[in-house]
């Protein structure tokens, strides 16, 4: 992508960041394709998450930890920190970019008006969840969310995703990947209410925090700080190796077989 | 300008299967081959009625199919139910779910008038099929036209609502880009078209039909199909170079990154102006000569029917490889079981397995446009064009 189009996502991402911490009002509008009315949850909280990139070493316990908290199948992930080498073409210099990835909880979830039997909805609280008593495992969702967040679990053969462990915070827990992160870089809160960690974060970084894909309209409610606009849309990279062969075409390194 | 490598990525897999593409390709033939019916069958065409016989013998067979793998695609197909105990008015998918029962009655209950004429004739045949035809003729009266032509027109309607489900559920989604464009619908049901009207081709040759004018008919049909999937492809194209159109920017990425969507594109291309050029040379022919060409238009139809094949797969799995925030393309093989080859070789030998059944016991090639059933159904032509089938000509 051409660095004067990246820049442009670049402001686009703060604005809409700064356009999505606006009061939240969850006006549901009918029709096809339009978000269909919340339930459950709080209707007194909104939940968000910022990620302090600056504090963030790619030591991968948050994915550790949710695949534990949340059983999901080896090779899928709820949430987990990619990592990109980037170097500097004229110094050479070497850095690592660490970019943790996790649903969303968009404030306009395109993954949820697309089911077909509303399995899968957002919470007046704003977290997204599936219900995998209902869902029939179409995976339309999983094509709809533009950020990888989704997956179908081959254990329950349904739709599954990130609830910011929702289990969790109503037992008045931290989620697994927030309670087990080595540099403090994820802060889940209430951004309702202007005394939460989140909200005083969001005040002060107002102007630096940034939103993935900004463009697609969703209106992401996980913040980066610290967060370089290349990375906020697909990034411009050598795509990772999964498989390693041999000189006899033999898969030398493992990969999760399912 | 900095150069990056990703390091670590989780290998994110399809989430749609070969199955999807087998229902977008079976409910295309279906509902195209509805409309290619429906001259004869509803606006009562003479000239169609060859030609309908042998696309309501397509239709009806892909119309029951379709379902079968629409449900295998499904994670949790006995959960299939939900759909109608929670539908959903803000999911396309959900409306689909709606609209395609209420189709598929209607196709069969518009076969069942345009065979039941012939049915009522075949009561006295010995074994299966004079029982099937006894079973399935429901009494002797005749069929009123007005009725076929209603129940046509029903028909003809839910297919619009299938042409329309099918693609905006597709349309609709921004996270692929590929997709998220007003131009797929069209197209979809374009290249539906340029598959139906191949498939008559073929079923005009192997189902030993053997008439001139379905062979021109489809001809005619692929032509303008093909005339007008060239032309929205062209426009999309022209309007994403234009202005920045998210769909035409990631085509053109992906063909820019990747040698697989390099060589998709130009087959694609190749094989469209070889469609259109073929076909419109054999339109061109005339007396002797095209009538010998003729009898070859059934791999122009076989590769018509790669063609409309093809553009769902581009469509539905390639576009599904194209990473989304990640670097790259994954990586998707087929696999050999039911979620894959297998599927893809069940769907059709399901198909085909329909149409043997059909051809077996139901006098198809008598299909009329209602009323009562002609004097003496299996005449003496029609004999001599079954013999033909056996010979190349």
């Amino acid at each position: 992508m051409d660095p004067i189009r990246r820049s442009l996502l670049g402001q686009l991402a703060r604005l809409s960041a700064g356009a999505a911490l606006v009061p939240l009002a969850s006006v549901a509008q009918a029709g096809i394709n339009q978000q269909p009315l919340r339930r459950e949850g709080d209707p007194t909280k909104r939940y968000g998450m910022l990620i302090d990139l600056r504090r963030c070493i790619g030591c991968q316990a948050c994915t550790v930890s949710c695949h534990i908290e949340n059983d999901a199948p080896l090779g899928k992930f709820r949430t987990t920190v990619a990592q990109y080498e980037v170097e500097h073409q004229e110094s050479g210099e070497l850095a690592t970019f660490m970019l943790p990835r996790l649903c969303n909880h968009c404030e306009n979830p395109p993954c949820v008006p697309v089911c077909p039997v509303e399995a899968t909805y957002q919470q007046r609280d704003g977290i997204v969840v599936v219900d995998s008593d209902r869902c029939v495992g179409c995976a339309y969702c999983v094509n709809a969310c533009p950020y990888d967040a989704r997956f179908i679990n081959d254990k329950t053969q349904t739709a599954d995703k990130c609830t910011f462990c929702a289990h969790r915070l109503e037992a008045g827990l931290l989620p697994a990947c927030v309670e087990s992160c080595v540099g403090g870089a994820r802060i889940i809160g209430d951004m309702r209410n202007s005394e939460s960690q989140i909200s005083r974060m969001i005040a002060d970084y107002r102007d630096e925090l940034m939103v993935l894909q900004p463009e697609k309209n969703t209106a992401p409610q996980v913040f980066y700080l610290g967060m370089d606009e290349r990375f906020i849309t697909r990034p411009n990279a050598e795509p990772v190796t999964l498989e390693v062969l041999d000189p006899h075409g033999q898969e030398m390194g493992y990969e999760f077989h399912h | 300008m900095n150069s990056t490598i990703e390091l670590l990525a989780p290998r994110y897999d399809i989430a749609w299967y070969p199955w999807a593409v087998q229902y977008f390709f079976m409910i295309a033939l279906s509902y195209a081959t509805l409309w290619l019916a429906a001259p004869a069958l509803v606006l009562g065409k003479k000239a169609w009625l060859p030609t309908a016989r042998l696309a309501l013998l397509a239709c009806v067979t892909t119309t029951l199919v379709a379902p079968v793998a629409l449900l295998a695609d499904l994670h949790q197909p006995l959960r299939f139910w939900h759909f109608y105990a929670y539908a959903t008015e803000s999911s396309w998918m959900s409306i689909g779910s709606l609209i395609l029962p209420l189709y598929v009655v209607s196709v069969l209950a518009l076969t069942w008038l345009a065979w039941r004429p012939a049915l009522h004739d075949n009561r006295e045949a010995s074994g299966i099929s004079g029982f099937v035809a006894r079973r399935l003729a429901f009494g002797t009266s005749a069929t009123p036209r007005a009725l076929v032509v209603l129940v046509g027109l029903v028909a003809l309607l839910l297919s619009s609502g299938i042409m329309l489900y099918t693609g905006a559920e597709l349309a609709i989604v921004k996270a692929r880009p590929l997709w998220h464009t007003m131009w797929l619908p069209p197209m979809l049901v374009a290249t539906g078209f340029i598959a139906a009207a191949g498939l008559l081709l073929v079923l005009n040759r192997v189902s030993g039909v053997r008439k001139h004018a379905t062979n021109m008919q489809m001809l005619k049909v692929l032509l303008a199909a093909c005339a007008i999937a060239g032309l929205m492809a062209l426009t999309w194209l022209l309007d994403g170079i234009n202005a920045n159109i998210g769909s035409v920017t990631a085509a053109l990425e992906s063909v820019r990154h990747s040698p697989s969507w390099r060589d998709t594109a130009l087959w694609g291309l190749i094989s469209g102006v070889l469609l259109l050029a073929v076909v419109l040379w054999m339109l061109t022919r005339r007396g002797e000569q095209q009538r010998s060409l003729l009898c070859w238009a059934w791999l122009v139809g076989l590769f018509a029917i790669h063609m409309g094949w093809m553009f769902r797969w581009v469509v539905l799995m390639d576009v599904q490889t194209v990473a989304r925030h990640s670097a790259g393309f994954h990586h998707y093989g087929i696999p050999a079981g039911s979620a894959g080859l297998l599927g893809i070789i069940g769907t059709f030998g399901l198909w085909l397995a329909a149409v043997l059944v059909i051809e077996l016991f139901i006098p198809w090639r008598h299909a009329t446009q209602g009323g009562h059933a002609p004097a003496n159904p299996v005449t003496d032509s029609d004999h001599a064009a079954v013999k033909g089938a056996a010979h190349h000509g």
